[in-house]
C-alpha cells in the first residue's frame, strides 16, 4: 500500500439480506494499473465493482479514490470520475451513438453543444465508430454497442474505468473488437478494473489478477504467477477451465 | 341566427330540421372539442408528474416527496373509484365551482390525470432498469436521469395508452350534460326537446353519434401518426 494509490478498497463487506456477498475485500490499484477480477458466478465480482462507484451501497469498509474516501464524495461527482462499462451495454436506446456520448458531457460536465459534439466524435473515432455516430443502438451490432459504451465512459475523462463482463453478452466473433479497444486503453495508461473471463486479455494486459471466491480475494498476483504457479489448487483449476473455455483468442 | 349550411331538398322534415340547426350543433361540437383538449392537457400536466412520483417517490430519501407520493396514490384511487357523473356533480353543485365549463374541465381533467398517471407509471416501469443505472453511472442525478433518459423512452411507450385515454375523455365530455354545459350532447337534447320537433330524436342522436365517431377516429389516426413519427429508428434495444 502506498500513498499514491489511485484506488484503495479496505475491508469491504456487503450483504444482501442474510447473505454476505463480500466478506472483507481489500486491494489497491496504482495509477495505470489494469486489474482483472475473476471468480465463479455469485462470488461478488459485480457487486464489488458497483460498490466502487456506489451504484451499490455497502455496510462496512472504506473505499478511497485518489486519497478521498468515496463515502465523503458527492455520488454524482464520484461517478463522473469513475466510468463504467456494462455487460448488457445499457446504451440509451433513444439516443444516437453520438447522443449517448454527449449526454454526460452536456448534463454533467456542462459543455456547450459544439464542445460536446466534437469531444464525442473524437471519442467515437478512438473506438473506430466515427462513421456510426448517427446510428441508434438498435441499429448497431453488439460489438459496436459495447464500443459506444466504452466511448461514453471515456468521454467523461475518468480516473478509473470499471468493466463489468464487457464481452459476456457478445457473439464470439465480436469479442475481439471490444478487447482490442480495451487493450489500446491499457496501453495508453488508463487505469482499469475489469471483471472478465477473457484470459487472453488478462495475460497480455493485466498488471494483476485477483481471484474472488466466496466473497473474498483468495489469490492476487501478476498473471504469470497465477497462470504458472498459483498458490492454491482452486485458483489453478478455475484458470485452467477458463483458459479452455475462453482461450487466448482475445 | 340563420345557419349558412345548405339544406338539400327531398329530405324528411326531421332530417331537414337537423341540418337547419347544424350550426347550433356545431357550437356544441366546438365546446366538446375545447373541453376535450383542455381536460387532456390538465390530465397530462397533473398525470405525468403523478406517474413519476408514484414510481420514484416512495423510495425517495426526502420525507415531503414520500408524503406527496402517498397523497398522489390515494387521490388516484379515489378519482378512479368514483363515477364521473358523481365527480362532475360534486364539483359543480356541491363545491359550487362555476361556470359549468370550468367545473367540467376540473372533473374530466383530474379524472384523466388519475388514469394518465397509470399510463405513465406503467410506461416508466417498463423502461429497462439498466437505462437508469447507466445514466447514474455517467454522473447524472436521479432527476436528470429521469428527465433525459427514462421519460423520453417512457413517453414514446405511452402513446398507445394515451390514445385510449383521448377516446375516453372525448366521449365522456358528454357527461357535462348533467350540469347543463352547452356541449354537443346538451345542444342535441335541446333540439329534440323543442316544441314540435320531438319526433326528430332518432335523426338528431344519429347525427351527433356520427360527429363523435368522426372525432374519435380522427384523434386516433393523428396519434397513430405521432406514434410512428417518434418511433426510435431500428427499435428500442439499447
Amino acid at each position: 500500500m502506498s500513498a499514491d494509490d489511485l484506488l484503495r478498497v479496505d475491508d469491504l463487506h456487503k450483504r444482501f439480506g442474510d447473505e454476505e456477498v463480500l466478506k472483507g475485500v481489500s486491494f489497491e490499484m496504482a495509477p495505470q494499473d489494469v486489474q482483472v477480477l475473476i471468480g465463479p458466478s455469485g462470488s461478488g465480482k459485480s457487486t464489488l465493482l458497483r460498490c466502487v462507484n456506489r451504484l451499490t451501497e455497502y455496510e462496512q469498509g472504506e473505499i478511497t479514490l485518489d486519497g478521498t474516501p468515496t463515502s465523503e464524495m458527492d455520488e454524482n461527482d464520484l461517478r463522473r470520475q469513475v466510468g463504467m462499462v456494462f455487460q448488457d451495454f445499457n446504451l440509451f436506446a433513444h439516443r444516437t451513438a453520438k447522443g449517448n456520448v454527449t449526454l454526460g458531457l452536456r448534463q454533467v460536465l456542462g459543455l456547450s453543444k459544439e464542445e460536446a459534439d466534437s469531444r464525442a466524435m473524437a471519442q467515437l473515432d478512438q473506438v473506430g465508430l466515427a462513421d456510426q455516430a448517427d446510428s441508434y443502438p438498435a441499429e448497431l451490432s453488439g460489438g459496436q454497442k459495447q464500443r459506444v459504451g466504452i466511448a461514453r465512459a471515456l468521454a467523461m475523462d475518468p480516473k478509473l474505468l470499471l468493466f463489468d463482463e464487457p464481452t459476456s453478452a457478445l457473439d464470439p466473433e465480436l469479442i475481439g473488437e471490444v478487447l482490442g479497444v480495451m487493450r489500446d486503453l491499457a496501453d495508453q495508461g488508463m487505469t482499469m478494473l475489469c471483471v472478465t473471463h477473457e484470459m487472453g486479455f488478462a495475460r497480455q494486459a493485466a498488471t494483476d489478477i485477483m481471484f474472488l471466491d466466496g466473497g473474498q480475494i483468495v489469490e492476487h498476483g501478476p498473471p504469470d504467477t497465477l497462470f504458472e504457479d498459483p498458490e492454491r489448487e482452486r485458483t489453478g483449476q478455475f484458470l485452467e477451465r477458463l483458459t479452455s473455455l475462453h482461450g487466448d483468442d482475445g | 341566427m340563420p345557419c349558412p349550411v345548405p339544406v338539400p331538398g327531398g329530405l324528411s322534415p326531421d332530417w331537414q330540421y337537423v341540418l337547419e340547426n347544424a350550426c347550433y350543433l356545431g357550437d356544441g361540437l366546438a365546446v366538446t372539442i375545447e373541453l376535450t383538449v383542455v381536460s387532456l392537457l390538465v390530465g397530462f400536466a397533473a398525470g405525468l408528474p403523478a406517474g413519476v412520483v408514484e414510481v420514484y417517490g416512495h423510495r425517495s430519501g426526502s420525507r415531503p416527496v414520500r408524503w406527496a407520493s402517498g397523497l398522489v396514490r390515494n387521490a388516484g384511487v379515489v378519482l378512479r373509484g368514483t363515477p364521473i357523473v358523481v365527480i362532475i356533480m360534486l364539483t359543480y353543485f356541491a363545491a359550487g365551482i362555476s361556470p359549468a365549463f370550468l367545473a367540467a374541465t376540473v372533473s374530466l381533467g383530474f379524472r384523466s390525470a388519475a388514469y394518465q398517471a397509470q399510463i405513465f407509471r406503467g410506461a416508466i416501469e417498463s423502461v429497462d432498469r439498466g437505462q437508469m443505472e447507466a445514466a447514474r453511472a455517467v454522473g447524472l442525478s436521479k432527476v436528470q436521469s429521469i428527465r433525459h433518459v427514462v421519460l423520453p423512452q417512457a413517453l414514446r411507450r405511452s402513446v398507445p395508452g394515451f390514445q385510449n385515454e383521448v377516446t375516453i375523455v372525448l366521449k365522456d365530455t358528454s357527461i357535462a350534460f348533467a350540469i347543463g354545459l352547452a356541449e354537443l350532447l346538451t345542444n342535441s337534447y335541446d333540439l329534440f326537446q323543442s316544441i314540435g320537433h320531438t319526433t326528430a330524436i332518432f335523426e338528431v342522436i344519429l347525427f351527433v353519434s356520427g360527429l363523435y365517431f368522426v372525432l374519435t377516429v380522427s384523434a386516433n389516426r393523428a396519434l397513430e401518426a405521432l406514434n410512428d413519427a417518434v418511433a426510435i429508428p431500428g427499435g428500442e434495444r439499447g
